[in-house]
């Protein structure tokens, strides 16, 4: 009898233990927010780069008393770039850790399935790194927001880029090559588009599909050498970029065709990767650089990242650091992360000055489609070795207005009625 | 299709089948011999990768004397890995569930330490000195690298053969494959000749892996991206068959070499295609003994 009285002491006293940090953290004041990135494998580097930016700005935001009264706190869960898992991540956020944002995701196709989870829950979801446009146009839905560049608008600066190339130095063969699945299908799809669009002129003469993270490229680039294009266009991701160079060099390729690669070529881990392998005037672009814009705030924000880190930062670092000062600002115009209606109101009408704006321009976001927009710079690879082990940065930068960028109108539409 | 670009499209088909190959040799080596089925291979390779990034970019090693330590590096990681893991899993019922499971933990802990001693960031190494150029031939161009790793991959073939039919050693391994127990009683140390016997194949994936390394990534995660289709390759040469291994991998090779220039939109889907006919047509491997099949 006594025994059982002890157990039940010891059960409540164990139940009061559990219960009773909760009930204090419901009274605390915080914005929770649920982050799921990469961890491991070949976008594991833009997972810890995400999640090192993004603790960067919360520091920033709580070290200055945080928000409203609130305080940020994130929880990282490794998304294992597979969509099941992060979706069961997502509903675990949502359903047990209560969490007012859902927040990150480097793959689009892990991003197409948290984006669905976000809607029928009816939890904001931001986007940080992903790129594919169907996000925010094809799988629109109201309560997601990116603060990174989607592939359409690289493409569309692009196609501006070659389009005032051939006025200098004629071009008329291109040949596309990039993995084959979502993101490299959008980025084929949308450059032709924008370069029908702008009335460019041009001949298809090639186009390959290798796996992702395929290690071996040569009978792809031996037959591109065969097809002769002036242009070679491509949207490889990550390392592929590396490999896919390093053995282009070795045909000679670079010197036969112009490399022309402006979603994800000029990311700065393809320059540290490479050092001084790399060759001069490749044509690259990329959604952050850690050499433009030469403004104070990119400056700070490289440097603060290399202090934390020890190294430079890579593209993906920039959106997450975003996406944290994004939900910030939302949060100071409601005053609280609980009334989401109110949040998303205000995260449509969001004007934000981040890192990798030029001077004289703020980021926004669009309503109708809840994109950020920014001006993209393409570049060209040459000697630049402040940014060491990288011995080549890009330089000789060409800069596309931001409302020059985004999808037309028409072509949203066109995409939605599908 | 003119000539040189026949030739062209053949040699870099050839580029990939050895590579392919030597990742593959290792496997099927371990496998014929131990008949173990190391999921973990791939992950040798890699690590025999970052070996050959340590020595040569970091201490600034002479690449060839690299490539032979980065090979002896993987090894020793592997007898490591077979003695402390493997051997206790030997001759359990169900034993190939045991060995799957084994491997592919084996694939995260080295993905993880790897990450830990040289972080995610992708890593690259240059071609070694005079092998940078190319050979040219009229219009065909070649990359000296390229043809070397192909020469490379002849002497591995050559070699290991001679090892395993005309050496003492070789015949032991090739018996122990047979019947362990008849061997063991023979007085030869099995045990010991298993571990050898998987250290010499990991190494071979190390130098693989160090050998591929100024062509392309060294990145966490790279031995998955080859297992499969060495694995593909070791189907197809026959498990546990060396030379079908070779053959298999040019097969691999070529096949997407020509399917890439013809049919770019499918090429990926061909070499699955040869190893799903294979599988139909002739299951114990194009270039094995045909089996007697039980009813």
């Amino acid at each position: 009898m006594r025994n059982k009285r002890l157990l039940m002491c010891l059960v409540i006293a164990i139940l009061a233990f559990i219960v009773v940090p909760f009930c204090v953290n419901a009274e605390d004041k915080t914005i929770k927010i649920g982050a799921m990135y990469p961890m491991t494998g070949r976008a594991g580097l833009y997972g810890k780069d995400s999640v090192a930016a993004a603790e960067m700005a919360i520091d920033e935001i709580n070290g200055k008393g945080g928000v409203a009264g609130y305080k940020i706190d994130a929880t990282f869960t490794d998304s294992k770039v597979k969509p099941a898992y992060a979706v069961r991540v997502a509903k675990r956020y949502i359903t047990e850790d209560e969490v007012d944002f859902l927040f990150g995701v480097v793959s689009s196709g892990v991003g197409l399935a948290v984006t669905e989870i976000s809607q029928q829950y009816k939890t904001i979801f931001i986007g940080t790194d992903h790129a594919s446009t169907r996000l925010t146009v094809d799988n629109f839905q109201p309560y997601y927001f990116r603060v990174s560049n989607n592939t359409f608008q690289s493409m569309t600066a692009g196609a501006l880029y070659l389009k005032e190339l051939a006025e200098t130095k004629p071009w008329k063969k291109i040949a596309f090559i990039g993995p084959d699945y979502a993101y490299g299908h959008s980025q084929w799809d949308e450059i032709r588009y924008n370069l029908d669009r702008f009335g460019v002129e041009y001949e298809v003469v090639g186009e390959y599909w290798p796996k992702i993270y395929a290690p071996d490229y040569t009978s792809y680039i031996t037959s591109i050498l065969k097809d002769k294009p002036d242009v070679l266009i491509s949207g490889f991701w990550g390392g592929d970029t590396v490999a896919f160079i390093k053995q282009a060099q070795a045909y000679g390729l670079f010197e036969k065709a112009l490399y022309f690669h402006p979603d994800a070529g000029g990311n700065y881990e393809l320059m540290s990767a490479m050092g001084a392998e790399l060759p001069d005037g490749l044509v690259l672009g990329a959604r952050h650089y850690n050499n433009w814009p030469d403004t104070e705030l990119n400056r700070n924000f490289v440097q603060e990242f290399k202090k934390r880190t020890g190294r430079f930062p890579t593209y993906a670092a920039e959106g997450a650091y975003a996406g944290i000062y994004a939900i910030a600002h939302a949060v100071e115009v409601v005053g609280n992360p609980d009334d989401t209606e109110a949040l998303v109101k205000a995260l449509e009408g969001l004007k934000i000055k981040l890192p990798e704006d030029p001077e004289g321009f703020t980021s926004y976001i669009r309503p109708e489609t809840h994109q950020i927009t920014q001006v993209m710079a393409i570049g060209t690879t040459m000697p630049n070795e402040d940014f060491p082990p990288a011995k080549k940065m890009l330089g000789n930068w060409k800069i596309y207005k931001a409302e020059d960028l985004d999808p037309p109108a028409e072509y949203i539409e066109m995409k939605r009625k599908k | 299709m003119d000539f040189s670009f026949f030739i062209t499209q053949a040699i870099s088909g050839m580029t990939m089948a050895t590579l392919l190959f030597l990742v593959a040799s290792g496997l099927t080596l371990i496998f014929g011999v131990g008949n173990v089925f190391n999921f973990a291979h791939g992950s040798f390779y890699m690590v025999g990768a970052y070996f050959g990034y340590q020595l040569v970019a970091i201490w600034e090693l002479n690449f060839w004397i690299a490539l032979v330590l980065a090979g002896l590096g993987a090894g020793l990681v592997g007898m490591l890995a077979e003695s402390l893991f493997l051997r206790r899993i030997y001759g359990r019922v169900n034993e190939g569930g045991f060995q799957i499971l084994l491997t592919y933990c084996l694939i995260l802990i080295i993905d993880d330490l790897v990450k830990l001693i040289w972080g995610t960031e992708y890593k690259s190494l240059p071609r070694p000195k005079g092998f940078s150029g190319a050979v040219t031939f009229g219009d065909i161009y070649l990359p000296s690298y390229n043809l070397l790793i192909i020469a490379i991959g002849v002497v591995v073939v050559v070699a290991s053969w001679w090892i395993l039919t005309r050496t003492r050693p070789g015949k032991i391994a090739r018996a122990a494959a047979v019947d362990r127990e008849m061997v063991d009683t023979l007085g030869v140390n099995v045990p010991l000749t298993m571990t050898l016997v998987f250290g010499i194949a990991t190494a071979l994936g190390g130098m693989a892996g160090a050998l591929a390394a100024p062509l392309r990534t060294v990145t966490p995660g790279a031995g998955i991206e080859v297992i499969i289709d060495s694995l593909i390759v070791v189907v197809l040469g026959g498990m546990g068959n060396f030379w079908g291994a070779w053959l298999g991998a040019i097969l691999v090779g070529e096949v997407n070499a020509f399917a890439v220039a013809f049919v770019p939109k499918w090429a990926s889907l061909f070499s699955f295609l040869v190893m799903v006919i294979v599988l139909i047509f002739k299951p114990e491997g194009l270039f094995s003994p045909r089996q007697v099949r039980k009813v």
